[in-house]
């Protein structure tokens, strides 16, 4: 009984920040306060109508479309390897996929940046996009890697002794199976890499930056409910997502297993 | 008459719309070894959680020595348990196991060493008092457990197929020395089991169970010699059950034939239900009493006898076992004549 | 099902961004060994005295400081955490697990400015009027991180005590430990894989946390990344400012 409030108070604070940005994405003045005195939509208008987010959204777009279609396959075929390709010392292939999740995002950043400069490629897209695929890849490799080692390889002998070439074999028995897997990837993939600041704060400017970045400056500059009604957007958008997710793929076992 | 150590009165355990213990009255006595058997899915291990402390019941009281423990936690019930996977705590070593209950109830620190020690050398492993239970095989694992369930003298054993886990052969050597330290301490236990042979084996008493309810309580050799019903005759020693009517007080009409059944008075005209186990019936050369001509179905050579399977006249099934080397060469399809004697068969209620 | 060798280079597209990963620490690396030229993005030979310079008293209060919050941070997210990874690893219902879940994850996805924006909110006095002040100090920069930290915490710790089998409680508790003992004695002591590997995590992350001190420290709180993101974007507006003057004299010529 006593562990039940204790874990609900718990996740009152985990929810609490969330539950205060909503509420005063509707607050009518400029001068935050809580409970909002009214109600008013006029801070999501101010977020579709200002040119820097408009810009920053489209850049998101691209650099998260472009990172997660090459982290994907990229992913899959790696956690493939990792289950399948009988190597030797495969925990440390393990590690070595999911290490840039523990590189500090500052020195990654940092470095991404030298990099670029280094090789006249500050203005393009080039580079984020290349940081946002190695971000991305360790969620990819998990997620699918899950997957992977649940499927009973019984399953793909039994396709080929039926007569399935091993191309059919892939195509008409391995991804369907894997598909939740895929689908887990797909989401962490988008979620995060819209997500991810620090290092793309490093290596994009006013022209190229993506929306945490666009919404950091604006923050610092800014004091209005703007951003709270843009980070409304997004933790809906997020909490639909995981909703989902969860509804249809079980996170319990994409993430409690080992 | 001696004193009632546990005693369920009516227990029922619900999980959700399954009723895994159906209105349970049970009493255990002081130092007997009483065995919970069953098939899986019987009630037999919710029984025993039921005792522990583990599950609640649905309806129903628990009594320990006269006092009713139905709402008291299971850490300050005083019982000794030895799980089905012995469950050793995989961080203590082997003596911090078997000190875990001792050090729960405060005991000083120089009477934990001794009686440590103790009950590490009742079970013979006063060796490996320094070594963690994954080090430990099978047959070691489980007497760690036994030990660790002993230390602290509990009121009850209860025993949760502690023998499942271990090959045929080491379970054999194990059930004699469970046997031994069982009397040699003189503690009252409760085993569950879904083996027939440990069950006789071990038990002052059986209870047979099936659907949650208890179908027979008797000693071994009652269980064995006089089934109460059709599922414990089936359930012990795979018997043949015949079904016939009752034409005399001892002569009952199967298949054609009338035959003598001295074991009970039946009433004329009733429908009855006759077991009699496979290594009583008898391949017979020629006709006599209690002879019957059967139909061979199937032979299956098992070494030292053959099992073999015919049916009657009106396709009720028998089973003999045929000990060999066959008084003549058996065919599927042959028709023999099997001798059913006439105190092998037991009437069931 | 792919033959042995092909199943081998289907590893090789994601070396290759780990590749790029790499190179892009490695020129960190090699940058840090560099003397600095002042006002440009360009370097001299190599050089100690990056290393040394970092080693200023202004510098080492900065990694004392960052250390301690650190460490401050790492244990008291491992106390919040730990709850609710319980419940979340050995509730029964679905449900329930499927609520903590959402509501553990959500936040993880979310990314950090979203959540240190809300945060300047729910420290600045909107919601709550704190009695002692909370933004712009260390006491609402520790807030921020352990709510930050929290998610990745309860998961790591959930997927330890979901491997833990009940049976080892249930048998201490057959032993006559109360409940409190069987946490103390079995459930904490097997649960050691995970708070040691989430606590070297949080610790980690944490030690390089950027926005969160940031937008919370309000430039009064300083930790490592946000020194490191100073000097770097002071050494960039140089450069790009050389690189302009440089275009822009070029032309005139």
């Amino acid at each position: 009984m006593i562990l039940r409030l204790v874990v609900a108070a718990l996740l009152l604070f985990i929810t609490l920040p969330t539950v205060v940005v909503i509420a005063v994405s509707f607050n009518p003045t400029a001068i935050l306060s809580f409970p909002p005195s009214g109600l008013s939509l006029r801070w999501y208008e101010n977020v579709l109508t200002y040119p820097q987010f408009q810009r920053a959204a489209v850049n998101s777009l691209v650099v998260t479309g472009a990172a997660v279609a090459l982290a994907l396959p990229v992913g899959t075929l790696a956690a493939l390897a990792l289950e399948r390709g009988r190597l030797r010392g495969r925990n440390a292939w393990a590690v070595l996929l999911l290490s840039p999740l523990v590189v500090p995002g500052v020195a990654a950043g940092l470095g991404f940046l030298i990099l670029a400069a280094a090789l006249g490629l500050l203005r393009s897209r080039s580079v984020l996009i290349a940081a946002h695929v190695a971000l991305v890849l360790p969620f990819v490799v998990r997620a699918v890697w899950v997957s992977v080692r649940n499927l009973d390889p019984a399953l793909e002998r039994a396709a080929a002794s039926l007569g399935a070439a091993p191309s059919h074999v892939f195509r008409r028995v391995t991804l369907p199976l894997l598909k939740p897997g895929l689908f887990a990837a797909l989401l962490f993939a988008v979620v995060v890499s819209l997500n991810e600041f620090v290092v793309s704060l490093f290596i994009s400017n006013r022209v190229t930056e993506i929306l945490p970045v666009a919404m950091f400056t604006y923050v610092v500059n800014y004091t209005d409910p703007t951003i709270a009604a843009l980070s409304s957007l997004f933790i809906v958008a997020t909490f639909v997502v995981v909703w989902l997710a969860d509804r249809y793929l079980d996170l319990a076992r994409v993430f409690l297993q080992h | 008459m001696t004193t009632v150590v546990v005693e369920l009165r009516g227990c029922t355990r619900d999980y959700g719309a399954v009723r895994a213990v159906d209105a349970l009255d049970l009493s255990v006595h002081e130092s007997e070894f009483l065995a919970l058997l069953g098939p899986s899915g019987c009630g037999k291990t919710t029984t025993l959680n039921l005792i522990a402390g583990f599950v609640p019941p649905t309806a129903g009281r628990v009594f320990l020595d006269g006092d009713d423990v139905t709402d008291r936690p299971p850490h300050l019930r005083g019982l000794g348990m030895v799980f089905q996977s012995y469950a050793l705590f995989p961080h203590l070593s082997v003596r911090e196991n078997v000190a875990f209950g001792l050090r729960e109830r405060r005991v000083p620190a120089r009477e934990i060493e001794r009686r440590v020690g103790d009950a590490l050398e009742l079970v013979r492993l006063d060796r490996a008092g320094r070594q963690r239970p994954g080090e430990l095989s099978g047959g070691m694992q489980q007497r760690v457990a036994l030990a660790r369930a002993l230390v602290y003298r509990p009121r009850v054993l209860l025993l949760d197929e502690p023998l499942a886990a271990l090959d045929k052969k080491l379970r054999e050597g194990m059930r004699d020395e469970l046997r031994a330290i069982q009397r040699s301490v003189g503690i009252t236990t409760i085993f569950v089991t879904h083996d027939q042979a440990e069950a006789l084996g071990l038990s002052d008493r059986i209870a047979v169970m099936n659907r949650g309810r208890i179908e027979q309580l008797g000693a071994p050799r009652e269980i064995y010699e006089h089934p109460a019903t059709r599922f414990v005759a089936d359930f012990i020693g795979a018997s043949t059950v015949l079904r016939g009517r009752a034409v005399a007080n001892d002569r009952v009409a199967v298949a054609g034939v009338t035959l003598v059944v001295t074991s009970g008075a039946l009433s004329s005209g009733a429908d009855v239900e006759l077991a009699i186990r496979p290594e009583r019936v008898q391949l017979v050369p020629g006709g006599g009493d209690n002879v019957v001509e059967a139909r061979v179905e199937g032979l299956v050579y098992q070494g030292a006898q053959t099992e073999l399977t015919a049916r009657l006249r009106d396709d009720q099934r028998v089973l003999a076992l045929v000990t060999e080397p066959a008084p003549a060469p058996l065919e599927v399809g042959q028709t023999v004549r099997l001798h059913l004697p006439a105190d092998a068969f037991m009437v069931l209620a | 099902m792919l033959a042995t060798r092909d199943v081998k280079l289907a590893l090789l597209p994601a070396l290759v961004v780990l590749a790029v990963f790499a190179a892009a620490l490695g020129s960190l690396f090699r940058w840090s060994f560099l003397e600095f030229v002042p006002g440009s993005l360009q370097t001299g030979g190599l050089t100690l005295a990056n290393l040394r310079a970092v080693l200023a008293p202004q510098y080492l209060a900065t990694i004392r400081d960052t250390v301690v919050l650190s460490a401050l941070t790492t244990l008291l997210t491992l106390v919040a955490a730990y709850p609710v990874a319980y419940a979340l690893a050995r509730t029964p219902s679905r449900r329930v697990r499927s609520t903590i879940l959402v509501l553990t994850l959500a936040p993880f996805f979310t990314g950090a400015i979203v959540r240190t924006y809300a945060w300047i909110l729910v420290l600045g006095n909107t919601v709550i009027t704190w009695p002692v002040p909370m933004l712009f100090t260390e006491r609402g920069v520790l807030v921020g991180l352990v709510h930050f930290s929290m998610p990745t915490m309860i998961l790591i710790l959930a997927a330890a005590l979901s491997h833990i089998d009940p049976v080892y409680e249930r048998a201490a508790t057959s032993l006559g430990a109360s409940p409190a003992r069987v946490f103390w004695r079995v459930t904490l002591p097997l649960s050691m894989p995970g708070i040691v590997s989430g606590g070297l995590i949080v610790f980690a992350w944490t030690l390089s946390a950027f926005p969160t001190p940031e937008l919370l420290g309000g430039g009064k709180v300083k930790m490592i990344a946000n020194v490191v993101k100073d000097l770097g974007a002071l050494a960039l507006t140089l450069a790009l400012l050389a690189a302009v003057g440089r275009l822009t004299a070029g032309r005139a010529s």
